[in-house]
């Protein structure tokens, strides 16, 4: 009996290598190397790795090979489990970027007293002797980095599955770490563990979701391969109350991903409750990954039912931008308030999917999805970098009470502030603004009228609650104690300052950006 | 109506420019570069001589401005339109937005208002704000105000006038809050803010409708390209652009904010309130002429909304015992006018433009005018607290006469000119029209005469401890060069020479034929015109005016002085029901929330309050919404296929 | 043989498993029941399989199982530091996020 090697090709799959590489070794790591050493060599080790991985992301995208009709670029590769594509090394390259600057976060140990935002022992009881002695000796969980970078792997595998096992299983190699990064604050313990429970909980009754879509779509088609799915959605093959049923499941899973209403109930209890580095890091880099995947299976396996799913995502569309809006203004915790913001632009985000406009005449409507992704992600982690400083006795100061009159207190901290707030509410010359006309013009032109109308509308009351931060911060006076902003180490102001910069710099200058999304491409089949 | 397009509507097609005209970016730049510099570097920094580089910038704007007008006015009328590539700013494939200047002669003039009226308010508000901590602050912002508008009108595309648009919006946002230690001023500067986005929703909607019907957004593309488009897509661009323009120009129904601006500082209220943002709206509609032209409905529409304003404007302006709310009023009701020429098409475009440059000038003089009595009366803005002021604060009563007889259209003065054409043009529109500006001009007659008797004439009734004086010349010379204005800003009219210079942007109207000669229609408006001011004469002046206002008045002054029962409507259309949903949730954290967030966003808090409660922190029920919303999903996809 | 009854079953284990999380209040029993959810996807995957006559979803089946093994790990971790220190294995107990 002969044996053929599966054929893999290693250096188009190197940057996902690489990451996966880092976090095995950051496992030896922490099993070999002595604990004062470990933040040291797991921190630099993530960074490295990361900046590895994006150098080996640039080599792979000046090295894709042009199909077909030339207007997809990559190839499939690893037995066709893997598109390595435009698109999806565009989301790569974003992933690492932000990744890399949510690291920083994670390494910084300025903020408070020397120690990481991580418990010191997350098995020692919240308020016991132990946790104390914890503490005191310095202890941290430099597990998180490894952690970490399992989770980005994941992510970076999620957008580019070309098939729907290998899909599942990303999903849960971006999730499972996810879960236990949350339980691990240092601060307020009880709500970071309530915050791990229920991101468990729900994320593993929704991949239940996903999978059993998974199941009814290979019922249908025979094949988890996108090309064969998307063969046999064609030509309509196969029993249609699978297909619907299974694109109704999968949809479910990816939707929850993204935090799309109503599937976004999670979003604002593990958002606050998480650590914020935590939050900062899954906010931008999950939802990400989530459209990324969420874009590549149903524009090229449902591709050509899309009469049939479109209403569906309408509706959620509208729902999701209309609870991210609305909840948002009566929250009183600036996590929460975030949270839902992020909820909202999932909303916005769902509105460019589904112009399904293919380009040709003006901006497709994947490239202004991943233009947006951009976009979003950098004031997050930007947004939340902001949180951290924020800091009263008992670690940081999350109730909104707490930012009043932050604007006299601390100018450049209340006016960065400010600027990720104007830019999420979408004001021109930020990057908020160039990502929202891009996304609401792709779908105009591809004809979703009602809903450019109804995002523009929640868009304004979107940017109420924005305003009302603002207000706070520079319109009202201190309630109590002044909240004290805590002087970052250089790691979190590298990430302000490049978050701050990347939103400047995308509401001035879009077009390098726009290009760059725009040469990705469409997905190869 | 069949109206040949080429003559109607001329295609905005700049040429390239030279010598000063390649300079033009500096005049936006200039601003920016001293907003830049005062509030990157500080208050406390800058506070000795911020005032002096806020002044100096828009000084030299103008001075750029008005070489280069007299470059544009030495060319030839068919090369009068300049445009100059700048930056772009979106560019993916096909899809690429320019950002450019377009100067012509209807970007001129605002040029010249804009910097000319704004130096000299900048001068006075070095002597007004001279006791503020914040004044650098305050110029900071103020230049950033005038960079934006120069920017809105200098653009050469709807998303640049976007741009300025946000740009107006935030900078007057920042203004009317700038003593923000009064809560008044705090919320009116929200207000403001909230009522502006319902109007850039307009402008936002418009745009892309644009985009997505024409595949560009600058003027030159869109005016070739309108002729083709559908007559659905044009009655709704027009309309959105309507709405843009009421929300920034405080036209009904998105007029409420307008009063409680008045909470900013005086010379803010001078320049953005009167003089130039709030004309934003006039001048989006004739620089999209080429839109209205090609539809009714869209023409329609602004004419109402102009005519509704004028006389609510008035009226309100009538019962207001706050002289800044009176003179708020007042603008609403001219900018009213401005609209309803606007509205009437080719005919009243020029005239439109006409008005708002005169009453630039007029205006802008009596709100200065009305800071300098304020400054006298320790900031008291009450008229019930003045009188007998004239010999107190001599300069400024009659720098402000100058404005009164401006606005109300004494013969002669600028005013009189520019209203009396749209009244003209309106009677040769629609006798109703015609009626409905004629009376605006009584209504305004009257309570300008009102004001002016309470707060100059009569007797004392000063607060006790009140030493009024007059103002230092910083603040005199301003009043003084804008009186001037007022008196003679109808020699634009001179041999029609403002209708003439605008032809080449709004085109050229046939003249209409009305059915009174011309000077009829003028003796007409001075009679109405009489007849408001000996009204007041005979109410006010011959009565005794009362220190507090009178409780037991007629229906219509109550209603005049709850602004018409706007912001009641607003109350119970939106706040009303949202309250009622929050009430009852005692657990709601209204001490704070509340306490922070009142007014218009009411609504949707108490809704945001009520629906909250869905999160109830039980991880079961979140997965109930899962499984519903699962379901949801489910039964979308089903309905599609079974329907 | 139909495959229709296998098809109905691991529908029915679905449900049975969906409805579990939604009603039941220890948070062992509630992973139980998403375990059980898992399965009757396997069941499901396996059947399509023998429909198909390939392979795939045996495959995916080996998977599915690797993967809930993985999230045991991690559940029953989360689990446990929540019980130590609620002393109680209620998800209704851990709602101090809400709102």
């Amino acid at each position: 009996m002969s044996f053929e090697a599966p054929h893999i090709e290693y250096a188009t799959l190197s940057p996902l290598l690489i990451v996966f590489g880092v976090a095995l070794v950051g496992v030896l790591v922490e099993a070999f190397v002595p604990r004062r050493l470990r933040y040291l060599v797991q921190s630099v080790l993530a960074l490295v790795g990361l900046v590895a991985a994006l150098a080996a992301t640039i080599w792979v995208a000046t090295d894709l090979t042009v199909r077909g009709d030339g207007a997809a670029r990559g190839s499939i590769v690893a037995e066709g489990a893997i598109a390595v594509d435009g698109p999806s090394v565009f989301v790569w390259g974003t992933l690492l970027l932000l990744s890399l600057i949510s690291v920083l976060l994670f390494a910084e140990r300025h903020l408070d007293g020397g120690l990481s935002a991580f418990a010191g022992q997350a098995a020692a009881l919240p308020g016991t002797e132990a946790e104390r002695q914890a503490s005191t000796r310095g202890l941290e969980h430099t597990e998180v980095y490894p952690l970490m970078m399992f989770a980005v792997a994941g992510m970076m595998l999620f957008p580019a599955s070309n098939d729907l096992l290998t899909m599942f299983v990303a999903l849960e190699i971006l999730s499972l770490p996810l879960y236990l990064l949350c339980g691990l604050a240092r601060r307020r313990r009880l709500l970071s563990q309530e915050a791990a429970l229920k991101y468990f909980m729900l994320g593993a009754f929704s991949s239940g979701f996903f999978l059993y879509g998974v199941a009814l779509v290979y019922g249908f088609s025979g094949s988890t391969h996108l090309a064969a799915i998307a063969e046999a959605v064609n030509g309509r093959i196969g029993g249609q109350g699978l297909l619907l049923g299974g694109i109704a499941l999968i949809a479910v899973g990816m939707l929850f991903k993204v935090g799309a209403a109503p599937f976004h109930s999670w979003t604002p209890d593990v958002y606050q409750g998480a650590p914020t580095a935590v939050t900062a890091f899954m906010a931008a880099c999950t939802k990400i990954a989530a459209f990324g995947a969420l874009l590549r299976l149903f524009y090229v396996a449902f591709g050509s039912a899309e009469r049939d799913w479109t209403p569906m995502i309408w509706i959620v569309a509208i729902l999701t931008m209309a609870v991210g809006s609305v909840f948002a203004l009566s929250q009183t915790d600036i996590k929460r308030m975030l949270a839902y913001s992020s909820v909202a632009h999932a909303g916005f985000l769902l509105v460019g999917f589904v112009g399904l406009h293919e380009g040709g005449e003006g901006i497709s409507s994947l490239q202004s999805v991943l233009f947006y992704l951009v976009t979003y992600g950098f004031m997050t982690v930007g947004a939340f970098a902001v949180v951290t400083l924020v800091r009263d006795a008992g670690g940081e100061a999350n109730h909104l009470a707490r930012w009043a009159g932050l604007g006299k207190e601390s100018p450049l901290v209340a006016g960065i502030f400010a600027f990720f707030l104007l830019a999420m509410a979408g004001i021109p010359l930020t990057s908020g603004f160039t990502g929202k006309w891009a996304v609401f013009s792709s779908a105009a032109q591809g004809g979703a009228w009602p809903l450019v109308v109804i995002a523009v509308l929640l868009s304004v009351v979107a940017a109420f609650f924005y305003l009302r931060v603002i207000v706070l911060m520079y319109f009202s006076d201190p309630v109590g104690d002044a909240p004290a902003v805590a002087v970052p180490s250089i790691l979190t102001t590298v990430t302000i300052a490049i978050g701050l910069a990347a939103t400047v710099v995308l509401g001035i200058l879009p077009g390098p950006v726009l290009d760059l999304a725009a040469d990705a491409g469409a997905f190869i089949r | 109506m069949n109206i040949s397009l080429s003559e109607a509507a001329p295609v905005v097609s700049p040429t390239s420019g030279d010598g000063v005209l390649s300079l033009l970016w500096l005049i936006p730049a200039l601003p920016a570069l001293g907003a830049l510099v005062i509030l990157v570097l500080g208050n406390r920094r800058t506070s000795p001589w911020a005032h002096w580089l806020g002044t100096a910038t828009v000084a030299l704007s103008f001075l750029i401005g008005l070489v280069a007008f007299f470059q544009l006015l030495g060319r030839d009328e068919s090369d009068r339109s300049v445009g100059q590539h700048l930056w772009t700013w979106f560019e993916a494939g096909s899809f690429t937005v320019d950002l450019g200047i377009l100067y012509d002669p209807l970007s001129s003039l605002f040029v010249l208002l804009i910097t000319g009226v704004g130096s000299l308010i900048h001068l006075y508000s070095v002597g007004y704000m001279a006791h503020d901590a914040a004044r650098a602050r305050f110029f900071g912002y103020l230049n950033l105000f005038v960079a934006a508008m120069l920017v809105l009108v200098l653009s050469d595309g709807y998303l640049g006038v976007f741009l300025g648009w946000e740009g107006v919006g935030l900078a007057s946002y920042l203004l009317i809050g700038f003593w923000h230690h009064k809560p008044t001023a705090a919320t009116a500067a929200k207000k403001a803010f909230v009522v502006n986005r319902v109007g850039d929703m307009g402008m936002v909607l418009a745009t892309t409708l644009m985009f997505a019907t024409f595949g560009t957004v600058s003027f030159e593309g869109v005016s070739e390209l309108a002729s083709g488009a559908s007559q659905t897509t044009l009655n709704i661009l027009a309309l959105l652009l309507l709405l843009a323009a009421c929300g920034k120009s405080a036209q009904v129904p998105l007029q409420s904010w307008l009063l409680d601006a008045m909470e900013g500082p005086t010379p803010v209220s001078a320049l953005i309130h009167a003089a130039t943002m709030v004309t934003a709206g006039v001048y989006l509609v004739v620089r999209s002429n080429f839109i209205y032209e090609l539809t009714e409905v869209g023409r329609t529409a602004v004419v109402i909304v102009g005519a509704v304003t004028l006389l609510a404007g008035a009226i309100i302006g009538c019962a207001k015992d706050d002289i800044k709310k009176a003179l708020a009023g007042s603008t609403m009701s001219q900018i009213g006018y401005m609209m309803l020429a606007a509205g009437l098409g080719v005919a009243g475009y020029a005239f439109a433009i006409f008005h708002l440059l005169t009453h630039g000038f007029f205006k802008a003089n009596m709100f200065l005018g009305a800071g300098s009595v304020m400054h006298a009366m320790d900031d008291d803005v009450n008229m019930r607290h003045y009188g007998a002021l004239q010999k107190a604060v001599p300069v400024t009563f009659l720098t402000f006469a100058m404005g009164y007889l401006a606005i109300i259209g004494f013969p002669g003065f600028s005013g009189f000119w520019s209203k009396d054409k749209i009244i003209e043009t309106a009677f040769g529109e629609s006798l109703w029209i015609g009626l409905a500006a004629l009376a605006g001009a009584g209504i305004t007659a009257f309570y300008m005469t009102r004001l002016m008797i309470m707060t100059f004439l009569g007797r004392k009734r000063w607060e006790p401890g009140v030493h009024p004086h007059e103002s230092p010349k910083v603040m005199t010379i301003p009043l003084i060069v804008l009186a001037a204005l007022s008196v003679l800003g109808g020699v634009l009219l001179l041999g029609d020479w403002i209708v003439d210079w605008l032809t080449p942007v709004v085109g050229h109207a046939e003249h209409h034929e009305l059915p009174l000669p011309v000077i009829a229609y003028t003796l007409i408006v001075v009679a109405v015109v009489a007849v408001g001011v000996a009204v007041a004469w005979l109410l006010v002046a011959k009565r005794d005016i009362p220190r507090e206002a009178p409780q037991k008045v007629s229906f219509v002054t109550r209603a005049a002085r709850a602004d018409l029962y706007g912001d009641a409507a607003n109350e119970a259309l939106l706040m009303r029901p949202g309250n009622n949903l929050v009430e009852g949730l005692v657990t709601f954290d209204d001490d704070y929330v509340d306490g922070v967030v009142d007014g218009t966003g009411s609504a949707a808090i108490g809704m945001s309050g009520t629906f909250r409660r869905i999160q109830t922190g039980y991880v079961r029920s979140y997965a109930l919404s899962v499984f519903a919303g699962a379901l949801l999903v489910v039964l979308a996809l089903l309905a599609v296929n079974l329907g | 043989m139909e495959a229709e009854p296998f098809i109905v079953l691991s529908a029915i284990l679905f449900t049975i498993g969906g409805v579990g999380v939604l009603t039941r209040r220890n948070a062992i029993v509630v992973f139980m029941c998403v375990e059980l959810m898992l399965n009757a996807c396997n069941l499901a995957l396996v059947t399509f399989a023998r429909v198909h006559g390939n392979l795939d979803g045996q495959v995916a089946a080996f998977f599915v199982m690797v993967v809930a093994a993985a999230e045991v790990v991690v559940g029953l971790a989360i689990i446990m530091t929540i019980f130590r220190t609620r002393r109680s294995a209620s998800v209704d107990d851990a709602s101090l996020l809400k709102y």
